[in-house]
């Protein structure tokens, strides 16, 4: 109903500063556009209003970037480094050596939100993003472009992220440390890229591949149930349960519904992670995202399986709060992550 | 000693001004936004706010049905700018526009010839110059032989991965590159000379792309420390041949046609008389796929005429009549009211516009792919042909040009960024042949000796024959606005069938199509290659 709609855009506006709302509103208005009821999906003019930006082998506020191509699979991952002194002033980025020899450097291999469907790892808001925390978090950033729904569904999100997971561990030059040189790895995602991050962390401690830490920012769980969250919070900053439920079916396999392992990730369908050796997670909550619920639900299970959790809970937050840095809560995040990764 | 630059207390966070909320830089423009890929001034905020609250009003009272075909029956303009885009969404609720995508001639015109029309033509192949096969039989002149000994012509190996990532030799070759051009430019030519020899020792023991694209790099590189410049750069025959060849192997001369097309003919919509001067004739390939649009266009078509122009040719035959008097047969086939004059210039620059005889009542369009560039070669040229163009007042300007700047100042920044674009370019012909649409061998090595001549040029030669002075879209941008241009964007229908053309071609998972401020460029996979734009006098 018009009206109702006019009271939700106030209620948004008075949490966020007015660049944020306008930003995450223009995205809100044109994916309800993308989104056909049958379930397809505009794809085409999804990557014509994307904005994307290509990489850049010259520093930019002390930030390079470059592009890796899997020619196999058309996989790309973007790798960001904190430029230095003694890196080749050409251009081509210094391949050989490790990062450091005498710290330690985390590497973050990054998956991008967007629902499973939406944005790339070139996008700028992502693009952008990833400098940020290479400049603030003094890491190495792996930006994986994994296939997107619903066009490939369920496990290829899981499937390009476990490949990058795998070909970041191979990289000689992430490498790190004195002692002990080999790449400090951990995963982070937001919206589907914290969902992304959590299942091939899982895969990754059932195979023996080491994870140092997990930090999933608004992560995407969900489930059958209504959750109460969901219920309170529907419409009324920038996302409907009918948009999370539009997004759940892109995803996945046909036929499925909510309680999908890969969605319900505590919900029963799935194999215990007792036990395992799970990586330490950072769990961030936006206050007034609905799907908070599922969220704070996945911190107790993994509490529940024995595993080391730290939740971040920012009460004022809506989604896509640190896609500009105009607030305290991205600061906050930003400080939060830095301790996270270097503890 | 290293410096350990990754420790984060070298990033101060929270002291950074850049963390803090910004202030508006002069231009009003909002810098967040700007860093994102929109256009917002800050002054506009509550107003983009605004249509923002209007436009999801507006949406409510349609169903997801009704918002989808919304989408998809708009076109839509320049997404960086969020306010103008608002406002089109808004006024969008109103009915379609002329161009509906669904109705287009281009893609008719391909589908349609496919499956009815034979049409009995003396030149035989089929029509399609997009995306089969080229419009003018194989009858060609036997090819030139090659004057340069160093073109790798040999069966091509399995695919590796890209150059940043490849083996030790990889990494190492390119760093000789670099070293070896580093020295070039410091004119140390005893130690460029030991490191242009290393090369070729390590370019053979490299595969693919990277080896062949070193081996181009390092033939320039010794043709300008021994001072043993190319000739006949300027065969234009040869050129028009290679350029064939690579006009079949990859989309991008495709793509440069059908997207400069498609703007045209918007442009000419509703026009009756039309004139379509092309800077860049050559075999006329781009003129074929216009004339079909133009003959299947609602309302009929337009009296057209063409005016080419093309440099002077070696050889006795006058190419530029017998293309246009093929266009002639073509038109006339399919019943559109057909004019044609070829001109014969070294240089644009030796054109005015009186010579066109621009007609009361025509409407024009002046078009130039991957020919602007040739003009920064000289001073001033550039600013006579636009003047000239000006003058000729055309509806439309389209312009197609390799999207890299290798023409700045210092030689070594040449040398690095044209290493980047060709070692993509190479790498996208890779790709191709892989598949069902496959493309011969010498299709391929025709295009390789293509874009190597254009390497050469770059890297080995200097003043008035360095012709291969590309510029990216913001460099032309601030040249065309100084001429008196301003920017007619490419929308979201134009987008739209370019990847649907892109789908066609073999590797085609690798290009991508990306809109850029109301322009369209094609790349591959994240890098773009070359750039479509479309001006108007201000």
């Amino acid at each position: 109903m018009a009206g109702s709609n006019e009271v939700n855009a106030n209620e948004s506006k008075r949490v966020v500063p007015l660049n944020t709302w306008i930003l995450i509103s223009n995205f809100k208005l044109a994916y309800n556009m993308l989104r056909r009821s049958d379930g397809t999906f505009n794809r085409d003019l999804n990557e014509f209003l994307d904005r994307k930006v290509p990489a850049n082998a010259v520093p930019v506020d002390g930030v390079y970037s470059f592009d890796v191509v899997d020619r196999a699979t058309s996989l790309i991952n973007r790798v960001y480094l904190a430029a230095g002194e003694t890196d080749a002033p050409w251009g081509i980025a210094e391949l050989e050596k490790p990062l450091s020899t005498t710290a330690i450097v985390p590497v973050i291999v990054f998956f991008h939100g967007g629902s499973f469907v939406h944005s790339s790892a070139n996008s700028a808001i992502y693009d952008t993003f990833c400098r940020r925390l290479v400049r603030t978090c003094g890491a190495a950033v792996v930006s994986v472009n994994y296939r997107r729904s619903p066009e490939h569904r369920y496990p290829c999100a899981y499937d390009d992220g476990w490949a990058a997971l795998k070909w970041v561990h191979s990289r000689s030059w992430l490498r790190s440390g004195a002692d002990d040189s080999r790449v400090h790895v951990y995963l982070a995602g937001d919206s589907s890229g914290g969902n992304i991050a959590h299942h091939v962390a899982v895969r990754a401690a059932e195979e023996g591949v080491e994870v140092l830490g997990n930090i999933l920012l608004h992560p995407l769980f969900g489930g059958q149930e209504r959750t109460e969250s969901e219920m309170r919070l529907d419409g009324k900053y920038f996302v409907r349960i009918q948009d999370r439920d539009w997004y759940w079916r892109a995803y996945l396999p046909e036929g499925e519904d909510r309680d999908h392992p890969a969605c319900n990730v505590f919900g029963g369908r799935n194999r215990s992670i007792e036990g395992l050796s799970f990586p330490k997670s950072l769990v961030v909550v936006a206050g007034l995202d609905l799907v908070q619920d599922w969220q704070l639900g996945y911190v107790k299970g993994l509490e529940g399986s024995g595993h080391e959790v730290k939740l971040l809970y920012l009460e004022k937050a809506t989604i896509g709060f640190y896609f500009l840095p105009n607030n305290d809560h991205f600061h906050c995040l930003m400080e939060e992550m830095k301790a996270f990764l270097h503890s | 000693m290293k410096r350990d630059h990754f420790n984060p207390d070298n990033f101060s966070s929270s002291a950074n001004p850049k963390m803090w909320p910004c202030q508006p830089d002069d231009s009003g423009v909002d810098e967040l936004f700007a860093v994102l890929g929109y256009n917002v001034k800050s002054s506009d905020m509550a107003d983009v706010a605004h249509k923002i609250e209007q436009l999801e009003e507006a949406m409510g009272t349609f169903h997801q049905e009704g918002l989808s075909q919304l989408a998809d029956e708009t076109v839509h303009y320049n997404p960086s700018d969020i306010a103008s885009w608002l406002e089109s969404m808004i006024s969008g609720l109103n009915p379609i526009p002329e161009f509906e995508s669904s109705s287009d001639p281009f893609l008719e015109s391909s589908t349609s010839v496919n499956s009815q029309m034979p049409l009995d033509l003396d030149f035989g192949s089929d029509l399609i110059a997009i995306p089969g096969k080229a419009v003018y039989p194989r009858a060609q002149p036997p090819p030139k032989k090659l004057k340069t000994s160093i073109a790798s012509a040999v069966p091509l190996p399995p695919a590796t991965p890209l150059l940043v990532d490849s083996q030790e030799n990889g990494i190492r070759l390119v760093h000789t590159l670099m070293a070896c051009a580093e020295a070039v430019q410091q004119e140390n030519f005893k130690l460029a000379e030991a490191l242009v020899k290393n090369i070729g020792f390590l370019a053979v023991s490299q595969a693919g792309a990277m080896r062949k694209v070193a081996t181009y790099f390092a033939e320039a590189l010794a043709r300008r420390i021994y001072k043993l410049y190319p000739a006949n750069q300027q065969d234009s025959a040869f050129n028009d041949l290679l350029q064939m060849h690579f006009y079949e192997t990859c989309p991008y001369l495709k793509f440069a046609h059908f997207t400069a097309n498609q703007a045209i003919l918007e442009a000419f919509a509703g026009k009756t008389r039309v004139h379509v001067i092309d800077f860049s004739m050559k075999q006329g390939m781009q003129w074929p796929a216009l004339l079909q649009a133009l003959a299947l266009r609602p309302g009929g078509p337009p009296s057209f005429r063409l005016t080419g122009i093309g440099p002077p040719s070696h050889d006795e035959t006058d190419h530029l009549q017998e293309v246009g008097w093929r266009l002639a047969q073509l038109a006339e086939s399919i019943n559109v009211e057909f004019e044609y004059r070829g001109f014969v210039a070294s240089s644009l620059a030796d054109l005015d516009a009186a010579m066109f005889n621009i007609r009361e009542g025509e409407t024009v369009a002046v078009n130039s792919i991957f020919e602007l560039h040739q003009l920064l070669a000289r001073p001033g040229a550039i600013e006579k042909v636009l003047q000239m163009v000006s003058e000729l007042k055309p509806k439309i300007l389209t312009v197609v040009e390799q999207e890299a700047n290798h023409n700045g100042s210092a030689f070594l920044d040449r040398f690095t960024e044209s290493l980047h674009y060709y070692s993509t370019l190479f790498d996208s012909l890779e790709s191709c042949g892989v598949g069902e649409e496959s493309v011969s061998v010498q299709d391929k090595v025709m295009s390789e000796v293509y874009l190597g001549r254009q390497i050469c040029n770059v890297v080995a030669c200097e003043g008035v024959d360095r012709v291969e002075r590309h510029e990216t879209l913001e460099q032309w941008k601030t040249r065309f606005g100084s001429a008196g241009f301003e920017a007619v964007h490419l929308g979201s229908n134009a987008y739209k069938q370019a990847s649907m053309l892109l789908a066609l071609f073999a590797g085609g998972d690798g290009y991508r199509v990306d809109e850029n401020n109301g322009c369209l460029m094609l790349g591959w996979h994240t890098r773009p290659l070359i750039a479509t734009s479309a001006w108007k006098l201000s």
